[in-house]
């Protein structure tokens, strides 16, 4: 107790003679004095470098008299929250004579924290020898729980997100999956009623029923195809008309076992809405079966079959050479009221030229690049 | 040829079955699952399978495929979803995509048996996509 009073006077002899050095009117001792910055001086020459001077406003802020103060060395405002890893870096300066500034909690008389930025300077005389360490505080206590609301205002945020972001992964898988699921079923659909059509047809004795059978076949068949080259493409907005044309015209030509009919494609790659994928296929597969049934069937001939843009117009041409024969009318029929639904259901015209054997049949539609983007 | 039909909907391979015996063959078996065509590829010893994806028992159409493969057993997969083939087409001639039509599976089924006969002269039909060509598609350019 003794020499521990003994030390509170050095370090109040020692503060009264640095104050003594300077007059009243010394204008920095009445800065220092006065700021509003907390404020100390040690002594670094005296046992545990304890503080021999400190300013109003560093009373203010930790909450203790002038007494309890001298003579301490400053890690009684330490307490267990502090970061042992800083209070060793201020050590670890103060040893090497350096400044130092660091982050750290420290805590009042009345236990309560604040985050102190403190600044620590050694001063020296002449011969370069350090004789004080001159420390200033800041409290910056509200703008570090500022930051830490802003850090968990964001980690709030973030978390939103990834919940978000799961949902909508999630959403988007199940979509994935019914898609692909009603795509199988239609698939499998539009082949059982093809089945079906055909098992009528193998059991039915009667040639004429057995025909408009296979007529009602071909359609659904023309279906088929469409379903197939549905959702094939990177955009499965977009459907490849010529594709398509591709496949169904070599089907159709392929299936009447004919040598004699010479096939020529004039196809460029055309992109169309879906939602117009089937009335477009269905006019294809009219106007080639149409050919198909006037003659090619019977005798052979050429076929020609354009699908390209025209001018902004996308031009659908059927051009075919036979012999003529007369067609079943209902079959003709059938043709006709297919041809003409699907012509008004795209609101496009259609063109038929006869010249001797020679049949010339175009479908003009018009496809703006806007009309293609509807959908 | 003795063919073997391997598809989980009893509709469509019935039908698959007159149109293979209509083009002259003969059907050794019809299975839905796995089981049901492993066994018969043990006992009927097909010349050709057509094989089904998804079958009764689930995507096994795919093990299917390779067990025939092993056996020296050429096969075309008929399925809705042809990317689901693996890159080696376990094996498979090619693949008749599903809904196909009677035209497209009468000219698959005559090319792959003139081929089976050893006549290669044909050319493949659009309806059967050619496991070397879906491969040379499946490279990056």
């Amino acid at each position: 107790m003794h020499e521990n009073d003994q030390n509170r006077q050095d370090a109040r002899s020692a503060g009264d003679r640095l104050v003594a050095g300077h007059v009243s009117e010394d204008p920095f001792a009445a800065a220092f004095k006065a700021t509003r910055m907390p404020m100390i001086v040690t002594d670094p020459s005296q046992a545990d470098n304890p503080i021999i001077f400190c300013n109003a406003a560093f009373l203010k802020l930790t909450g203790y008299g002038d007494d309890e103060v001298i003579g301490r060395n400053c890690r009684f405002l330490q307490g267990p929250e502090t970061d042992q890893d800083t209070v060793a870096k201020i050590r670890d300066n103060i040893a090497a004579g350096q400044d130092v500034a660091v982050d750290i909690l420290n805590y009042r008389k009345d236990g309560s924290t604040f985050w102190n930025a403190v600044f620590i300077s050694p001063v020296r005389d002449e011969t370069d020898k350090i004789i004080y360490f001159f420390a200033s505080q800041l409290d910056f206590t509200t703008v570090k729980s500022r930051e830490a609301d802003l850090a968990s205002a964001r980690h709030q945020a973030e978390a939103e997100v990834a919940k978000h972001t799961a949902n909508l992964r999630a959403a988007l898988d199940a979509r994935s999956l019914l898609v692909h699921e009603v795509d199988h079923r239609v698939k499998n659909n539009l082949l059982t009623m093809a089945s079906i059509v055909k098992m009528q047809a193998r059991v039915t004795k009667d040639e004429r029923q057995k025909q408009t059978l296979m007529s009602v076949l071909n359609r659904i068949e023309a279906l088929s195809t469409v379903q197939r080259k549905l959702f094939t493409l990177d955009d499965v907005s977009k459907f490849d008309m010529s594709e398509f044309t591709r496949e169904l015209v070599t089907d159709l030509v392929d299936a009447t076992g004919r040598k004699d009919i010479r096939l020529s494609l004039d196809l460029a790659p055309l992109l169309v809405p879906a939602v117009k994928a089937t009335p477009l296929s269905l006019i294809v597969n009219e106007l080639v079966g149409d050919a198909v049934r006037r003659g090619l069937n019977d005798g052979g001939g050429d076929i020609h079959v354009v699908v390209k843009r025209l001018n902004g117009h996308f031009l659908i041409r059927v051009e075919d050479t036979s012999e003529p024969v007369e067609p079943d009318s209902e079959s003709v029929e059938l043709g006709r009221m297919l041809l003409e639904a699907s012509t008004l259901q795209l609101g496009a015209e259609i063109e038929r030229k006869r010249d001797g054997s020679k049949t010339i049949v175009d479908v003009v539609l018009l496809v703006g690049d806007h009309q293609e983007n509807t959908h | 040829m003795k063919v073997m039909i391997v598809e989980d909907e009893m509709l469509l391979a019935m039908e698959l079955e007159s149109e293979v015996e209509m083009a002259g063959h003969v059907v050794t078996g019809l299975a839905m699952s796995s089981a049901q065509a492993r066994q018969q590829i043990g006992s009927s010893k097909p010349d050709f399978a057509f094989v089904d994806i998804h079958l009764m028992d689930g995507p096994t159409g795919i093990d299917v495929g390779r067990e025939l493969a092993a056996s020296g057993i050429p096969y075309v997969f008929v399925s809705g979803n042809i990317k689901k083939i693996p890159d080696d087409f376990a094996g498979a001639l090619g693949a008749i995509e599903k809904p196909y039509t009677m035209n497209g599976m009468k000219n698959a089924l005559a090319y792959v048996s003139a081929l089976i006969e050893g006549d290669d002269s044909g050319s493949p039909p659009a309806s059967l996509v050619l496991a070397d060509d879906a491969n040379a598609g499946r490279r990056p350019a």
